[in-house]
């Protein structure tokens, strides 16, 4: 049985051509990202062969590597396969009916801080019928995944649709963050923040000040598209962020990741915001679902990590002389620390750069850190 | 539920082939300007940034979401195959089908490829044409979407040439082969193309007055890298099949296709803005590409993050490259500079610097060595002690202690040098014949080199080409000083004199004097002057309208005309006296046609003229003088028709230029009534060519001209008057003696109207008459006419 079920991972036409889009950034983008990840998976352990539950397990992380592997800079890949493990991992353990203790012994410190967590007991209620599950039996090696797949399945679904409402959830409390006639300071385009800005307008009568962000100029997209909804808007040039920062109630960042230390990657110029939001002492709130959490810590040792990109953006490839005398450098993120952030929004609830470790704990198994 | 069903959806979306986009990649260069470095392995396969260059540009063509590529090789083409064979495309799951094609040893040129591409039926579809050497991130798949949109409504276009925007002096365009394009800034088609070496420089550029003429805004270009990324429609290899004797694909087949207006093809540009893209077609674009790859220009393709290579790299600040997991042994007090990237398992010593390069996997730099803006292959080592300026250094070699290499120096494979070498400046390198064939791998079972376009050996074995090279140049070390090479080295040297024996084409870019621009670390300063010319304005290349339709003649003078006129002289001469079939001839013309670049109308005068000279000039006239000008104008009068372009009304007026200018003024009559009846000509083309003013010859002075076009006027007055009167009257009128009455005749009343003077005049009626015996005689005609 278990070559067959070695051979199972590394043969997926689709993990093969999601990695290959990945590595060739033909999907960018942290939430399709994960959302593609996830369809994969489905795929994969819909047509996967094992007959207990290290195998499963080897075979997701085995996708999981492969996918990292080719893109290790969009992190929300990994994140959701460590995501699906662990529900995966839940599912099981009620479903032969041993895991319970476990879980609630291991994680009652954080239980105690953490408020709702609904998605986990919807799950309990699923599963309860399965219970004559039998790991390796000789007779009929299928047998396993057959009575546990549909668990599976539906642990899948449930990572799935939390992405999928994952900006609906982040901007439910939108109104409780931005109060009325408030100046609000956003920079890029993050779809989670311009939802959140958007959902915020429907109670509160609010001004925005969006920074252009060179060298992308996602910024002006941005202004575009809250003045769309009414939302009294200014677009502002990266320039005047230090100088706009004494006006400004709150700014408001999207995130690409979220370390464990509660320090973040987000868009080049969030640092220059973030600290000059210091500087005056503006709270920073950042926006982001909880697929960027990322259980790494020291990620900003990395130079690399900044991710840099094509220097076309800041200088013209035909401006010929100057490309063969100066280097120019496009870094595609910024390191925020956590010092300069005062509060992270996420689909689960407010917390502070202080308690992502937690949240981290909540989220993912610690055996699956290292895929 | 929903999400599921979502989930198949998409399954069957990636399952789905809808039409599978395919590329060609010509992987051979059809030139020798890597050498020594190619001598035993193909262009395509030398590394680029620790890369064979071929995985670049399959992995450019992935990222344009190529699904089937051909690589069309040639030399080395069994190592070639071998690579493509290890490489991870040909895993499953690459999404990506790549089939090597072997050609033979006689395809010369890309022209030949192209050839051999028709032959085989290798494309179904619209196709990508890309060259081995190509390094882009432009997304090729919306270009060709735009090809394929374009083609709906136009069925003649049939390319579309993707170039990248860059300025003039720009590191990465090419010095000695770059080129001008003149294109409609609206509809982007490109209108006309005119390369530009660096050797002969290049002062004037001419762009067709048709071109300014027909189109309202024109851009005229010379600031573009042409990438050589060619969308092509299906019968761009069947082109190239029927016009044989194009060879390169810009300077034959574009600007024969722009050029010709038979084929009325057009060909687009695609100026891409954002993405890059470029050639390695030369040492000068090879250091320019590797600097680009390490200041991630070519981004996502950068030895961090969509390398093609095996190797990971880590990206450190600076733009140093170090393969993962540190496997690189750098010793404390070495210097890495900014720029460069380190192979795997490759060595520094102490206090060595490495500025701006590139080392190869497994590569040792001895202490205190100083390598800078060089490139160096996997395996080499170099001693302690060593300075080491812009060159290329090929695999496996040795340079030892205290050696000195000077800028644009390539060093070929396993040469070893020194100790205490001093290469001087733009040196080449490399084993000698028999040696690099003992170590070549054993995929070579061709072991040969790329043969040169223009070399009069093309017939022989590329191997003993090849070693017929190596044989001259290792006869001539022990006229050179090898002193410098340093003792015990097994290197020969290739001397960088100008060729005696061949003559320096000026027309290619292979010429001795264009190479230069082409060669790694060669200071451009040579054509300073010609910089300053172009640099106050990009766009700024000296513009001359060449003649268009109307002031051709006379401005381009007489010389290239006469001998035009002779050579189709010949060309008829020919296919008289050999009975050629109508269409041969006509190809004949066709084609000589465009190799003296001559406007239609000329042709036509020509074959006019010869062909009224052909007629031969009867004493006794009459009958027998019909009958001779009947076999003519039955046999080659068609030919006219079949130059392309019918204008008959043009056909008449030449044949009256002819006939006046020439002896056989009394055979127009004759000839026109041939041509009527063998349908050359219609009766309306006659009334047209009557009505002309010039016809009258009211335009000429008074003279015998005058006299001479006024008579043939007349003739073909009353022919018109007497084809009116066919229907009905059948009678038959003798001839005799018509051309003598038509000289008479019409020379008497110098200045009357047109229709009194026909009816009056009674001997221009002879040749009518003439006219009328000679339907009656011509069967199928005659009956045509009484119908």
């Amino acid at each position: 049985m278990s070559p067959d079920a070695r051979a199972q991972p590394q043969q997926h036409r689709s993990v093969e051509i999601l990695a290959a889009k990945l590595r060739r950034r033909q999907i960018v983008g942290s939430r399709t990202a994960a959302l593609e990840t996830l369809l994969v998976l489905r795929q994969v352990v819909s047509k996967a062969r094992f007959s207990n539950f290290e195998q499963l397990v080897e075979i997701i992380r085995g996708v999981g590597r492969r996918l990292v592997e080719a893109q290790p800079k969009e992190h929300s890949v990994g994140n959701t396969v460590r995501k699906v493990l662990h529900h995966i991992r839940e599912e099981y353990h009620t479903a032969t009916g041993r895991g319970n203790d476990e879980t609630s012994s291991g994680f009652s410190i954080s239980k105690f801080v953490i408020q709702g967590q609904p998605r986990r007991q919807v799950a309990v209620q699923k599963t309860e019928i399965k219970t004559n599950l039998k790991e390796d039996d000789p007779d009929d090696p299928d047998s396993f995944a057959r009575g546990l797949k549909p668990v599976l399945m539906e642990a899948i679904q449930d990572v799935l649709d939390e992405l999928e409402t994952v900006y609906d959830n982040v901007s439910k409390n939108a109104r409780d963050h931005i109060h009325p006639d408030e100046i609000i300071l956003t920079l890029g385009r993050s779809k989670t923040v311009e939802t959140f800005l958007k959902t915020a307008a429907h109670n509160r009568h609010y001004t925005v000040i969006v920074a252009e962000t060179g060298p992308s100029y996602d910024g002006r997209e941005m202004a575009k598209s809250l003045s769309a909804v009414g939302i009294s808007t200014f677009l502002v040039p990266d320039s005047s962020i230090f100088s706009l920062m004494s006006r400004v109630n709150k700014v408001i960042l999207g995130a690409h990741v979220i370390l464990a230390n509660g320090g973040m990657f987000a868009i080049t110029g969030s640092l220059i915001a973030a600290t000059a939001a210091r500087a005056h002492s503006t709270p920073v709130v950042v926006c982001a679902g909880q697929f960027k959490l990322t259980p790494l810590w020291n990620l900003y040792h990395e130079h690399g990590s900044l991710d840099f990109g094509n220097p076309n953006d800041v200088l013209g490839f035909k401006e010929g002389d100057l490309v063969d005398k100066v280097e120019v450098v496009n870094p595609y993120y910024d390191y925020v620390d956590p010092e300069l952030i005062d509060a992270y929004i996420t689909n689960d609830g407010d917390h502070p750069p202080s308690s992502i470790y937690r949240l981290l704990k909540e989220t993912y198994d610690d055996e699956d850190n290292e895929l | 539920m929903g999400s599921k069903s979502a989930g198949s959806a998409k399954e069957k979306l990636i399952d789905e082939e809808q039409e599978i986009l395919q590329a060609v990649v010509l992987a051979d260069s059809w030139n020798r300007r890597f050498r020594p470095l190619t001598t035993n392995k193909p262009r395509c396969l030398l590394p680029i940034c620790n890369a064979p260059l071929l995985d670049w540009t399959f992995e450019s063509l992935a990222l344009a979401g190529v699904q089937e590529v051909f690589v069309l090789c040639r030399s080395h083409s069994g190592q070639v195959k071998k690579a493509i064979r290890d490489s991870k495309w040909s895993k499953p799951g690459s999404g990506m089908k790549i089939v090597p094609i072997m050609t033979a040893k006689e395809t010369f040129s890309p022209g030949d490829a192209m050839r051999d591409i028709y032959t085989r039926g290798l494309v179904t579809s619209d196709f990508i044409l890309v060259s081995g050497d190509l390094i882009s991130n432009i997304q090729v798949d919306e270009v060709v979407k735009a090809h394929k949109e374009r083609r709906k409504t136009n069925k003649d276009a049939i390319m579309t040439i993707v170039v990248k925007e860059a300025a003039v002096g720009h590191r990465t365009r090419s010095m000695g082969e770059s080129a001008v394009f003149v294109v409609d800034s609206q509809t982007s088609e490109c209108l006309h193309y005119e390369p530009v070496f660096g050797h002969p420089r290049k002062k004037m550029v001419s762009i067709p007055r048709e071109v300014l003429a027909s189109h309202k805004d024109v851009e005229v270009r010379y600031d573009l890298i042409d990438c050589s990324i060619d969308v092509c429609s299906v019968e761009v290899p069947s082109l190239f099949q029927d016009n044989f004797d194009y060879l390169d694909i810009r300077r034959d087949f574009v600007h024969g296709i722009l050029t010709s207006d038979l084929l009325m093809k057009n060909i687009h540009l695609h100026i891409a803005k954002d993405g890059y893209a470029a050639r390695v077609q030369d040492t000068r674009s090879y250091e320019s590409i590797s600097k680009d790859i390490l200041s991630r220009w070519t981004f996502p393709l950068v030895p961090d993050d969509n390398y093609p290579g095996g190797t990971r790299y880590d990206y450190t600040r600076g733009n140093r490259y170090l393969p993962k997991g540190n496997s690189a042994v750098l010793a404390r007090t070495c210097n890495i500079g900014p720029n460069t990237l380190i192979g795997a398992h490759a060595q520094v010593g102490d206090n060595a610097e490495v500025t701006a390069s590139v080392i190869g996997p497994n590569c040792i730099i001895g202490v205190n060595s100083i390598i800078e803006n060089s490139y160096i292959f996997e395996g080499t080592v170099i001693g302690a002690d060593c300075r080491i300026t812009r060159s290329i250094i090929g695999a496996h070699a040795t340079v030892k202690d205290g050696s000195v290499v000077e800028r644009g120096s390539l060093i070929g494979d396993k040469v070893t040098i020194g100790p205490k070498a001093n290469l001087k400046p733009f040196n080449r390198l490399s084993v000698a014949w028999k040696e690099s064939l003992d170590h070549s791998p054993a995929g070579t079972e061709d072991g040969a080199i790329e043969a040169d376009d223009d070399g009069g050996d093309q017939t022989l074995d590329e191997e003993e080409d090849e070693d017929s090279d190596f044989e001259d140049i290792e006869a001539i070390q022990d006229s050179l000083d090898r002193s410098q090479l340093g003792p015990n080295s097994n290197a020969i040297i290739w001397p960088n004199t100008p060729p005696e024996d061949e003559d320096d084409d000026e027309d290619n870019p292979e010429n001795y004097r264009n190479q230069r621009f082409m060669r790694l670390a060669e200071d451009v300063a040579v054509e300073h002057d010609y910089d300053s010319e172009t640099s106050d304005s990009e766009e700024n290349v000296g513009v001359s309208a060449r003649g268009g339709a109307a002031g051709q003649a006379s401005a381009v003078a007489s010389d290239p005309d006469k001998e035009f006129r002779f050579e189709v002289v010949q060309s008829l001469e020919r296919a008289f006296a050999e009975g050629h079939s109508l269409d041969n001839a006509a190809v004949e013309l066709k084609t000589l046609r465009m190799a003296s670049n001559v406007p239609l109308s000329r042709v036509k005068e020509a074959v006019i003229g010869t062909l009224v000279d052909k007629i031969p000039l009867l004493e006794e006239g009459g009958a027998a003088q019909r009958k001779e000008v009947h076999t003519i104008i039955a046999r080659w009068g068609q030919l006219l028709n079949r130059l392309g372009g019918q204008d008959p009304v043009e056909t008449i007026t030449l044949l009256q230029q002819h006939s006046v200018s020439s002896a056989r003024l009394s055979l127009f009559g004759q000839v026109l009534a041939a041509l009527y009846q063998h349908d050359i000509v219609e009766e309306d083309d006659i009334q047209g060519w009557h009505a002309l003013s010039t016809s009258r010859g009211d335009h000429l002075g008074p003279g015998v001209e005058k006299d001479d076009t006024r008579k043939t006027w007349l003739v073909g007055a009353q022919l018109i008057t007497q084809l009116a009167e066919q229907d009905s009257s059948d009678d038959e009128s003798d001839d005799d003696e018509s051309e003598e009455d038509a000289k008479t005749g019409p020379s008497g009343p110098p200045e009357s109207e047109s229709e009194e003077e026909t009816d009056d005049d009674d001997p221009p009626s002879k040749p009518v008459g003439v006219e009328k015996s000679g339907i009656t005689t011509g069967e199928e005609s005659s009956e045509e006419e009484s119908e």
